[in-house]
């Protein structure tokens, strides 16, 4: 709960937990409508689910038809695809899935790291519609967390609520009149936190290779260059308008050096190396623990 | 040999004591290895010098160095850490690089003075949030699966 008298409605989706806050009670009404938008996206994009849309793609070639907003994710990754060289893709997925990180969680290599296929090679993305070219594994999972955490924001909104903290297990989406201090937690160690940021009216996103790592130098972070966990950075945390962009900026900050981001998005980021040295924009400065 | 590399890597970044990153791996109980080694097929040259004077820890009060190779995006790099125990906690590091790539020294460049402004954690039950933003939490499908493998490998 981010502020006394708050309260809260939680839920598991897409595979995390959720919690959104807000200063009233939340009715009936919109919280079956923002567990419904959660259901939808799911069944929409989830590789970990046999009968979502894009696990049809998986099968066979063929052409989907994908909701609305889709057009803003396919203009995020386009752009991203093109400023990381190719290591940040929707392809991502079967290089995941070839290092174990497959529906069955099966966490056992079924090979060396292998480069998921060329964008240009197998996929037209063209708006809402999605054609593969050959058998593929799409994957959104580096934006579509917070794509799906604005989506509600938007929900809220439409609804009447300006005062609420969306957030889906790290990502979140702030807005309203009442800022809240949020602790960055420490690469190594849940416990305990490597400094404070204040969100007010913004999104805040952050990725990390600790948590969702099953083996030796195996996470889930891989670079689509090669198909191979990135190691050399550890966490990244970034704050912007949008958690779309947030949650995908976090991800590339990753792959690319953050000026070349910063280049093309209004964002603020921190990014801690697997040497231990903190980089940051200045939002950060002043706000991590020395 | 790359432990004593990990070690470094370990205290650098968390300023935790020496005895707590050796108990095992990642306090987190989702991973179960070191998150953070280098590269798997990286190696590393280490040597170590120092009174000897052991401290309650299984590490030695010493200097320790080592050369270890990571991949970078411009390919294979090499970082040099030596650090110093006293009482079983860091009291200095040091890294120095030696980039081969002309594209990377920048990037170590950063990396050796960001060193200098470590970042430290702090319990976050003694800051006043309520909220906390890191590695998302996982769902309980891989916890499980993680879990399981964690205790067909002992």
């Amino acid at each position: 709960m981010p502020h006394p008298g708050w309260s809260a409605f939680s839920f598991e989706g897409i595979g995390t937990h959720w919690e959104i806050s807000t200063p009233q009670v939340l009715g009936a009404d919109i919280r079956q409508q923002l567990r419904g938008e959660v259901d939808k996206y799911d069944k929409t994009y989830s590789r970990f689910r046999a009968d979502s849309l894009v696990a049809s793609l998986s099968q066979r070639p063929g052409t989907i038809t994908l909701p609305e907003h889709a057009v803003g994710l396919r203009n995020l990754y386009s752009r991203l695809y093109w400023l990381t060289g190719g290591a940040m893709t929707p392809l991502i997925g079967a290089s995941l899935e070839r290092l174990g990180y497959d529906p069955e969680y099966s966490l056992r290599p079924s090979g060396g790291p292998l480069p998921p296929p060329p964008w240009e090679d197998v996929l037209a993305w063209d708006g809402t519609s999605l054609t593969a070219k050959e058998p593929l594994v799409f994957d959104i999972g580096a934006a579509g967390k917070g794509q799906l955490v604005d989506l509600l924001g938007g929900l809220l909104v439409s609804a009447g609520f300006s005062d609420f903290l969306v957030d889906a297990s790290g990502d979140m989406l702030h807005s309203g009149r009442h800022p809240v201090t949020i602790a960055l937690e420490h690469p190594y160690n849940p416990k305990q936190a490597i400094g404070t940021v204040v969100l007010d009216n913004s999104a805040l996103c952050a990725s990390a290779n600790n948590r969702r790592a099953w083996g030796d130098g195996l996470h889930h972070v891989l670079d689509g260059t090669t198909g191979q966990p990135i190691q050399t950075t550890v966490a990244t945390w970034t704050m912007a308008a949008s958690t779309m962009e947030a949650d995908a900026l976090a991800t590339a900050l990753f792959m690319v050096e953050p000026t070349v981001l910063e280049e093309h998005f209004a964002f603020s980021w921190l990014r801690v190396s697997s040497g231990g040295a903190a980089t940051f924009s200045s939002a950060f400065e002043g706000r991590l623990f020395t | 040999m790359t432990t004593p590399l990990r070690k470094s890597f370990y205290v650098g970044i968390a300023g935790l004591s020496i005895v707590g990153s050796a108990a095992g791996c990642a306090p987190s109980s989702a991973a179960p290895s070191q998150p953070t080694q280098p590269t798997p097929a990286g190696s590393a040259a280490t040597s170590h010098s120092g009174s000897g004077s052991t401290s309650g820890s299984t590490y030695k009060d010493g200097t320790y160095s080592a050369d270890g190779n990571y991949t970078s995006p411009n390919g294979q790099e090499t970082v040099g850490v030596q650090l110093t125990l006293t009482g079983g906690k860091v009291s200095a590091v040091n890294i120095t690089t030696h980039p081969t790539n002309p594209n990377t020294k920048k990037f170590q460049g950063e990396f050796a003075s960001g060193i200098a402004a470590q970042v430290v954690g702090k319990d976050i039950d003694s800051l006043n949030v309520s909220k906390v933003a890191g590695s998302s939490l996982t769902s309980g499908g891989f916890n499980d699966a993680v879990q399981k493998i964690k205790s067909e490998a002992k």
